[in-house]
């Protein structure tokens, strides 16, 4: 494989409160190639977003990148100046949000704004609007050449999203950022632009960071996925050995928890019982011992690290399903209760 | 004022089960300045069966969360008849509404909104006890716990406050408020959309559950159609006002008779990356046209892959009628989707 595009190594980002640390992103690491679609999934709270956000420095306050290296290339961005992380954000690496409402500015037209992305990069202003209606017919923007000059407001949900999309391939960046970029639009929509960033992924070899929580967004586009739970990586890698045959149990919870439209109606949909853990004070040992179905003994006591469990997968876990199949029935389980298959509750530790 | 004349409103089909609530021909417009009005519900006729899930699905603004409102009487109808068993909804007035109304109750989809934060949780569980005057005292105590048990929450709780709980617990409790009068119909307006996917299936497996429990019927409005595949009996989709199909819940996902239903379908991924690969997307031209001058005929045929323009797609509506068995869809063209 090539050498990886962008190498996150030990990110750690963390809120202090007044109540205590937030440990939003604790030792995160992983790699990006060149032209890849690379999914993080996970659910609200597991720190997917953060991570996202700190890639590009712009973690909101009282956040702070605490620890770790974010390497481009072969420059750390976190040992940038502030000028050289404004010059790269945008040029090299973009990003686009889940709100395409509140990412724009309503008073400014949708061209000027896009021409704005290019110019404060060196373009001349002369060449600018040229490449903003090339840019929007990309993106399939219909009459592109007279969408420029809307305002925010005169165009559809998808249609914004697709003017930011335009906007953060201005000048031709190597890694686009998504964060839940279709979360807000109907399905109908949502599909027209998973199909979009995938052409534009395959045409153009920009490579696709997309953070999401639907696992059926990560299926349709990308090639590889990362699984968070609490602030950690739980699982890795292709989507095709992911989906087919997870190895951590949170992994396979979620893929076992959401109904399938082309799915026959089952009896019982298999919940994940519990609630994710309050990362002020995340549960010793593996953060997803206190729901998981074939937790062990050590689960309550040591933290897994990432470690090969199949020779593409990378997963965080003590057990693994391999095992959890093979010695406590995991296919059998109906509902994913705490200690469910291994019958260690919490109860029979001391 | 009213839906087209020229367009006959079909008579609900008589079910198997006996219908709960009936809607004939209910139309909503607001009003939207000089002299126009956004068309949010045009003339619509259904039934729900008594203890049944009937789904409601489609693209936002296409209605249905102002037809929940107008099952519930929430909002007054511009025109139509809503019917909860033999008694005529829209009829009713101040204190006999109110009484109606304990039969009908709602889960809302944002469990942060829809509690009251300086309540405590037992206070909002027992509100609709107090409203209607029915338990005080010790009993309205024991109520509430037991309400707590019901919908899997520690009784004791009924002393804190909503902000001490996370989204699904809040929406327990919405789901407890809902259940204190034991009403016959329950209509949940995206109540599991703005919950993590882990929990998504806690409240659905909870609702499931309690629908079995207290024979309640739901009408379980989404516009996550694979959830709406899970846990609903029939399925209704609705396009700008207007119900395209309606069907049981195998039918309609299986073999649907409306181009919109089947470009909505392909819509949604699926999380098996071999398979979501192989799909393909029925893609729908352009977007979804406003309310306030929705296109003539059809209303879909500005949008449709298979319409004929101009006749008949733009000029004539399609009713909604029985294509096969209890399959009900509004195309001229039903034969080729």
């Amino acid at each position: 494989m090539a050498s990886p595009i962008l190498q996150v190594r030990h990110l750690k980002t963390h809120f202090p409160t007044h109540q205590g640390t937030v440990r939003a992103v604790d030792d995160v690491s992983f790699e990006l190639y060149p032209g890849e679609t690379l999914g993080i999934v996970g659910e609200s709270g597991s720190g997917k977003s953060i991570t996202a956000l700190s890639l590009l420095r712009l973690v909101p306050d009282p956040g702070r990148i605490v620890g770790g290296e974010i390497i481009f290339k072969n420059d750390d961005i976190m040992k940038m100046s502030g000028e050289d992380v404004r010059e790269l954000r945008g040029r090299d690496i973009a990003m686009i949000f889940q709100d395409p409402q509140s990412s724009l500015n309503p008073v400014l037209k949708v061209g000027y704004q896009i021409d704005e992305a290019m110019i404060s990069h060196g373009r001349p202003r002369s060449e600018a609007r040229t490449r903003t209606i090339e840019l929007l017919k990309r993106v399939r923007i219909p009459a592109a050449e007279s969408r420029v000059n809307d305002f925010p407001h005169q165009l559809s949900g998808g249609m914004r999203q697709r003017a930011m999309i335009a906007m953060g391939l201005a000048n031709a960046p190597q890694i686009l950022i998504a964060d839940e970029p279709t979360t807000a639009l109907d399905v109908t929509v949502q599909a027209q632009i998973l199909e979009l960033l995938g052409d534009l992924n395959r045409e153009l070899g920009t490579a696709i960071v997309m953070i999401t929580h639907n696992m059926g967004v990560v299926a349709g586009l990308c090639t590889r996925v990362i699984v968070m739970y609490a602030g950690r990586i739980v699982e890795q890698g292709p989507v095709d050995t992911i989906f087919e045959n997870p190895q951590h149990p949170y992994t396979w919870s979620l893929l076992r928890s959401v109904p399938r439209v082309d799915a026959l109606r089952h009896d019982r949909l298999r919940s994940i019982e519990g609630i994710a853990p309050d990362l002020l004070r995340p549960p010793k040992g593996c953060r997803f011992h206190p729901r998981c179905p074939f937790r062990i003994e050590k689960c309550y006591t040591d933290e897994p690290e990432l470690m090969n469990v199949a020779p593409d997968d990378l997963a965080a876990c003590w057990v693994t399903m391999d095992r959890a199949r093979k010695e406590m029935n995991a296919d059998a389980i109906t509902d994913i209760r705490p200690g469910a298959g291994s019958g260690y509750h919490r109860g029979e530790v001391g | 004022m009213s839906a087209e004349p020229a367009v006959a409103q079909p008579a609900p089909q008589p079910g198997t089960a006996q219908s709960l609530v009936r809607v004939e021909g209910v139309v909503k417009h607001f009003p939207a300045g000089f002299g126009t009005s956004v068309k949010a519900v045009d003339g619509v006729s259904f039934e729900i069966r008594e203890g049944e899930t009937l789904g409601l699905v489609g693209e936002s603004g296409c209605g249905k969360s102002t037809l929940a409102r107008l099952i519930t009487q929430l909002v007054p109808v511009t025109a139509g008849r809503v019917y909860l068993g033999d008694v005529e909804l829209t009829k009713l007035r101040g204190e006999k509404l109110r009484q109606q109304r304990r039969q009908l109750q709602m889960i809302f989809q944002d469990p942060f909104a829809s509690l009251d934060p300086r309540m405590t949780v037992g206070d909002i569980i027992a509100e609709p006890l107090d409203n209607f005057g029915v338990m005080r005292g010790k009993k309205r105590n024991e109520r509430v716990q037991e309400l707590l048990r019901i919908v899997g929450l520690n009784p004791n709780f009924n002393n804190r406050y909503p902000h001490e709980f996370s989204g699904g617990q809040r929406q327990r409790i919405g789901i407890a408020r809902a259940l204190a009068l034991n009403p016959k119909l329950v209509v949940c307006d995206e109540a599991i959309s703005a919950l993590d996917v882990s929990i998504q299936a806690q409240i659905v497996n909870l609702l499931e559950d309690l629908q079995q429990q207290f024979k309640l019927t739901y009408l379980f409005i989404a516009h996550d159609l694979s959830v709406v595949r899970h846990i609903s009996d029939r399925v209704m989709v609705m396009y700008l006002g207007k119900i395209v199909e309606v069907a049981d819940s195998a039918s309609i996902y299986g073999d649907p008779k409306h181009p919109y239903t089947k470009a909505l379908l392909s819509a949604i991924p699926v999380p098996d990356p071999k398979i979501q690969r192989g799909r393909r997307l029925v893609e729908l031209s352009g977007e979804i046209p406003s309310p306030i001058h929705p296109p003539s005929g059809c209303r879909f045929h500005t949008r449709c892959p298979i319409a004929h323009i101009p006749t008949p797609c733009a000029d004539a509506e399609p009713p909604l009628e029985e294509k096969v068995s209890a399959h009900l869809a509004a195309c001229h063209f039903w034969r080729d989707v």
